[in-house]
């Protein structure tokens, strides 16, 4: 029975996508607080581990725990604690920016004054009302962010969340990462970056943790 | 069950369809080009087989052109990857099926707000006519089981190869007993003779294909759409 | 594992005994021992053929949609060929029904189908059904998700048979205004011993041709599985 102060537990979790494995026994502890980069070449498995980790699949074989729930069992319970930066902006284009954070205020239940101040963290309060479809790469990985971040997540994972930011883009990822009182999952092909900010690292090579 | 969530999917849909309309206008151009194409197929002058074929058709018509609708279902969510945005969330995925359903059917009404009128326009001028209220009724209570089953069976298409081909496969042998009732509920009206209780029984039976598939796809859907 | 193999192996081959006796004396019996119909004479034998295949594709859907239902509560990766294996030989012993079903038609109407059956039209439905059951098999691969959404649809078509006879039966002024009555089942013994005998041939025939395909699928697998493991990826 995993101890409140553990985060993230996995014991030999297996991901299966038809015959392929892309995740083949990851053993992985990740205690609150602790910031823990995944590095590794593409296709390792990265982001399906993220996947997993954000209840949006659902494990072949193993077991996993996100902040004390049992996936998938009781992912439902997990949900409302993490915040999840996947590849795409996961927004829709024909909204405007303003428009998707009102869904997810609605599907994570905050309320809809949670949007203006979200807006202005990333530095979009004056794009609220362009829609997604004109934004540049990195203006949709802020909004990103800010949809991420908007219900106050315990657990916030990422992936590859450096990839096409700008440098105001970055200054603004140190600032969000660096906030205290979260557990924070990235992975990345730029671990030197998140120097001072990482607390470990944990390579992956081909579905497995690499020693 | 988390009404702002519901209401906030539904909304979603209205406006991207607003903005963007994929699939309203495409279905109202579908659907009155198939008219035509019956008339002319039909035979000119009086239509062959009176209105009682010509109301069978429309409900073809109505059936093929929903596909339409169906088709592009889950489309914006799987060409810009935002399932994983919904799925992360933690909302309920029948609710996710619910709200899909609730906007496709105001969507399957709206093309039939333009699609009956043209429909009487084209056929039902010269010969004797259905009942229009249980022509609307049948139209509503078709439209709530093709909005349900077909946004189950729209998750199940989209998962594999050929997904075009796919949908309507696998959604017409459902199609084929609504129609029947249908097709049944509404002919029936043309001759005086059909009593109230012959098109109440139909018009029922609509209703009971609508709960049966209504309550299927709020226990299927989550099987569907969680990897 | 060895045991069970064994095992199974015997049910397979009991089925087959059984299915091997029972054949050819349920078509003893249909050619041989019961007498010709009243009406339409030797020809009418076709429906101790067209009704038992009927009534086995009826039950082998049922047996494959109820290991739908127990795959989707447990996950149990086994129970999906459990169910994929009924349904395959539900096409075969409906386009058998389909066959004979449009012969019992030119025997009791005089054409080749019979627009005022009920049963007849309901089962081409279920057919359509069946077809496109496969189509989607075919078209997603092997893995959980192929399972899983096999299993939805399996269980939708339960909805749709009692939505589809309902259908049919209401929608009889639409597809065929002029009934003529259905002969009814007003058996006698020999007729209804024979009936029996018949349906139990079928049956059995369809339980050897399930544990036999299911054991061949299951190879199938356990191969698939050594090599996999011989190619030292999990």
């Amino acid at each position: 029975m995993p101890s409140l102060e553990t985060a993230v537990l996995c014991d030999g979790l297996v991901r299966r996508f038809g015959e392929r494995a892309a995740l083949a026994g990851v053993d992985l502890h990740v205690a609150e607080g602790e910031f823990v980069l995944v590095t590794g070449p593409n296709g390792a498995g990265k982001t399906t581990l993220l996947r997993v980790l954000a209840t949006v699949l659902r494990p072949s074989e193993g077991a996993v725990s996100v902040r004390g729930h049992e996936l998938p069992r009781a992912a439902d319970r997990a949900r409302p604690g993490i915040g999840y930066v996947a590849h795409g902006p996961l927004t829709y284009p024909g909204l405007t920016a303003r428009e998707n954070l009102e869904l997810y205020a609605a599907l994570y239940g905050v309320s809809a004054d949670q949007i203006g101040p979200a807006l202005d963290r990333v530095g979009l309060d004056d794009r609220g009302r362009d829609p997604v479809s004109e934004f540049s790469r990195g203006m949709s990985q802020r909004l990103a962010l800010a949809r991420a971040c908007l219900h106050g997540p315990s657990l916030l994972l990422l992936d590859e969340p450096t990839a096409g930011l700008d440098a105001d883009g970055r200054e603004l990822l140190r600032e969000v990462l660096a906030e205290p009182g979260r557990t924070v999952i990235v992975s990345t092909h730029e671990p030197a970056w998140f120097e001072g900010l990482a607390t470990s690292e944990m390579p992956i090579r081909a579905g497995r943790v690499a020693a | 069950m988390n009404r702002r969530a519901f209401v906030a999917l539904v909304r979603k849909d209205l406006v991207l369809e607003l903005r963007g309309s994929e699939v309203v206008l495409a279905m109202v151009t579908f659907v009155v080009a198939s008219f035509v194409l019956f008339r002319f197929g039909l035979g000119g002058g009086r239509t062959a087989g009176g209105t009682r074929a010509a109301t069978g058709l429309l409900w073809v018509a109505i059936v093929f052109t929903a596909m339409l609708a169906l088709a592009r279902t889950f489309a914006r969510e799987r060409e810009h990857a935002i399932w994983d945005g919904l799925l992360a969330a933690p909302v309920d995925r029948a609710l996710i099926w619910l709200a899909r359903s609730c906007s496709t059917f105001v969507f399957l009404v709206a093309v039939q707000v333009v699609a009956l009128p043209a429909f009487w326009l084209f056929f039902l001028q010269d010969g004797p006519a259905p009942d229009y209220g249980v022509l609307i009724a049948a139209a509503l209570l078709a439209d709530i089981g093709i909005a349900a089953l077909g946004s189950l069976v729209a998750g199940l298409a989209s998962a594999g190869r050929a997904r075009e081909v796919l949908l309507p496969v696998l959604f017409l042998p459902f199609a084929i007993p609504l129609v029947l009732g249908a097709v049944s509920a509404t002919t029936g009206t043309i001759s005086p003779q059909t009593s109230g209780l012959h098109t109440l029984e139909r018009l029922g039976y609509l209703a009971l294909y609508d709960t049966v598939f209504v309550l299927f796809g709020w226990g299927l859907f989550e099987f569907v759409v969680e990897d | 594992m060895n045991t069970t193999a064994a095992a199974r192996l015997d049910r397979a081959t009991c089925a087959a005994l059984v299915a091997a006796v029972l054949m050819p004396v349920a078509l003893g019996l249909i050619f041989f021992y019961v007498p010709n119909d009243a009406d339409q004479g030797f020809s009418q034998r076709i429906f101790y053929f067209h009704v038992p295949i009927a009534m086995t594709t009826y039950a082998l859907f049922a047996w494959g949609a109820l290991n739908a239902a127990r795959y989707l509560w447990t996950g149990d990766m086994t129970l999906d060929l459990r169910s994929y294996v009924p349904m395959h030989l539900g096409v075969i012993f409906g386009t058998l029904t389909l066959v004979t079903g449009s012969f019992w038609a030119k025997v009791s109407w005089g054409t080749w189908w019979y627009w005022g059956s009920t049963e007849l039209n309901t089962f081409l439905i279920i057919f359509l059904f069946y077809c496109a059951y496969f189509m989607l098999r075919f078209s997603v691969d092997p893995g959980e998700k192929r399972a899983r959404y096999s299993a939805v649809y399996a269980l939708l078509g339960v909805g749709l048979i009692p939505v589809s006879v309902l259908a049919v039966h209401l929608g009889q002024d639409v597809i065929h205004p002029i009934t003529f009555t259905d002969h009814g089942a007003n058996m006698d013994g020999s007729m209804l011993f024979t009936f029996l005998m018949a349906l139990a041939a079928m049956l059995s025939l369809a339980v050897a041709m399930y544990l036999v395909e299911l054991r061949g699928k299951r190879l199938d697998e356990q191969v698939t599985r050594l090599r996999r493991l011989a190619e030292g990826t999990r």
